[in-house]
């Protein structure tokens, strides 16, 4: 079946199987940031926001986001101008194998809309479904806390 | 995930539409709402997924008999919702935070975890509690039951051939707590526990409790529930009953946790909500 559907602000309209799930359909996409830990919602590593709110893409069927904004993290920035998010992990160290570091940012985008100025506490209560087997997290909420208050400042909405 | 052999997928408009397309697959299609559940699906013999989430059951509101819950009512918006944060003084809020984290209850719905009533989830433990009422419509026609009677039935039948419309939570006297314990924050309950209380002059009139997870699906304690009518909340009280619960309550092994342990816990957990609804009905 064919579904349309805007990706990073472009608009798609691609074949999937009704039974595939979104993280297969990204991948085919070449949206390599969106990866597959488990497959069964236990991870988040392929964390995407759909309607800017965060869903797991390994648990989504595929024809769910027919008429629907998708983003990954290449729709937040680039090598070239990394979203401030991304700024943030950097600086804090937040970063070690990287395998959990999109659905990560992508989390804590969704968490700094909803309120900009979370106590450490609320970063780890919305990032509790993100496993990284590296950091510890301690630098994950670190770098969260930086780009809130980045965002506080006004360097981004 | 991918559920292989899947032909279609279907949006349907209303209750009728989806029931009519099920039958049409004659045991080969399948329900679903946010489908976290269903992706995780094993079955290989599905050939059309019927989407319910368009269907208008995503309401949430309040009448004389009580707050009705729409089946395809996503965790996240009854978390945001007004009159599902005041109900109960707040209960809902406080146990559906403790469900999985922010991405799966932007998906998953109230009525594809009461379907999928896993035995650990926390749901059924706190629906049970607070006398939820399911209403449900097949080709027969709607019925009105209480989620404890439909658990004791052989639900998983029924719907295979029937859409869960809502759930209905009736005006409750007391005020409610919910326990959970799992090996992290993130994890599935090792045991759960739900517990509401109301007061007069000081002593206990009304009681609810239960508990889940145990491995089995949460269920009441009634003979708790009668014991405690009549007794003042105290400390003395509290250390009683989670003596009593840990005597008496049926509890079992599973390769997540020993019924030695859960025996033991159970009372802990217990003793803790009850303090605490205790504590919010004001004592
Ligand atoms: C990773 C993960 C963690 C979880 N953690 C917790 C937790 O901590 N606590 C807890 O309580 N629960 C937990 N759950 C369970 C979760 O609450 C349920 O899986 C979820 O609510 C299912 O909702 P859904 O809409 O996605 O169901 P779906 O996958 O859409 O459906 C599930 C089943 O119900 C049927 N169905 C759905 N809606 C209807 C309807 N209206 N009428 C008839 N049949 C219907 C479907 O056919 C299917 O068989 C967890 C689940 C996952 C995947
Ligand atoms: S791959 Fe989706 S949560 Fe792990
Ligand atoms: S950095 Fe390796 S999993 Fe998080």
């Amino acid at each position: 079946m064919k579904i349309y559907f805007e990706l990073n602000g472009k608009p798609q309209y691609v074949e999937v199987e009704a039974g595939e799930s979104l993280l297969s359909l990204l991948r085919r996409l070449g949206m390599k940031s969106v990866k597959e830990g488990c497959g069964t919602g236990e991870c988040g590593t392929c964390t995407v926001l759909l309607e800017g709110k965060p869903v797991r893409s390994c648990l989504t069927f595929a024809p769910k986001v027919q008429g629907k904004r998708v983003t990954t993290l290449e729709g937040l920035g680039t090598l070239e101008d990394p979203h401030p998010l991304q700024r943030a992990f950097v600086e804090a160290g937040a970063v070690q194998c990287g395998f959990c570091t999109p659905g990560m940012i992508l989390t804590a985008y969704a968490l700094l809309q909803e309120n900009p100025d979370p106590t450490p506490h609320e970063v780890r209560e919305y990032l509790v479904g993100n496993l990284c087997r590296c950091t510890g997290y301690v630098k994950i909420v670190d770098a969260v806390l930086l780009a809130a208050q980045w965002k506080r400042e006004g360097q981004w909405r | 995930m991918r559920l292989r052999g899947v032909r279609r997928y279907h949006w349907a408009r209303d209750v009728d539409e989806a029931l009519s397309l099920l039958s049409a697959y004659q045991g080969k299609g399948a329900f679903l709402a946010g489908g976290v559940d269903l992706a995780r699906s094993p079955r290989t013999d599905l050939e059309g997924l019927i989407d319910l989430t368009g269907a208008g059951l995503s309401y949430i509101r309040e009448d004389g008999k009580g707050l009705h819950l729409g089946a395809t009512a996503t965790l996240a918006e009854i978390l945001s919702s007004a009159q599902a944060q005041e109900y109960a003084g707040g209960i809902l809020r406080e146990t559906l935070r403790l469900v999985a984290y922010p991405a799966l209850r932007n998906m998953a719905t109230l009525g594809g975890a009461v379907v999928s009533a896993h035995p650990w989830a926390d749901i059924p433990t706190l629906l049970v509690a607070l006398d939820a009422e399911v209403l449900y419509r097949n080709a027969e026609g709607e019925k009105r039951m209480s989620l404890a009677e439909l658990y004791r039935t052989d639900f998983r039948r029924i719907f295979r051939e029937s859409v869960l419309l809502e759930v209905l939570l009736p005006p409750l006297p007391g005020a409610f707590a919910f326990e959970k314990i799992g090996r992290n924050a993130g994890d599935i309950a090792l045991l759960n526990a739900c517990a509401g209380l109301a007061l007069e002059d000081g002593r206990i009139a009304w009681a609810r409790l239960s508990v889940g997870a145990r491995p089995e699906r949460g269920e009441r304690l009634p003979w708790l529930e009668e014991a405690l009518v009549g007794e003042r909340p105290s400390e003395a009280l509290w250390r009683k009953v989670e003596e009593e619960v840990r005597a008496r309550i049926e509890v079992g092994s599973d390769r997540r946790a020993s019924e030695a342990w859960r025996r033991e816990v159970a009372g802990v957990l217990v003793r803790r909500a009850l303090a605490r609804a205790a504590g919010k009905a004001g004592t």
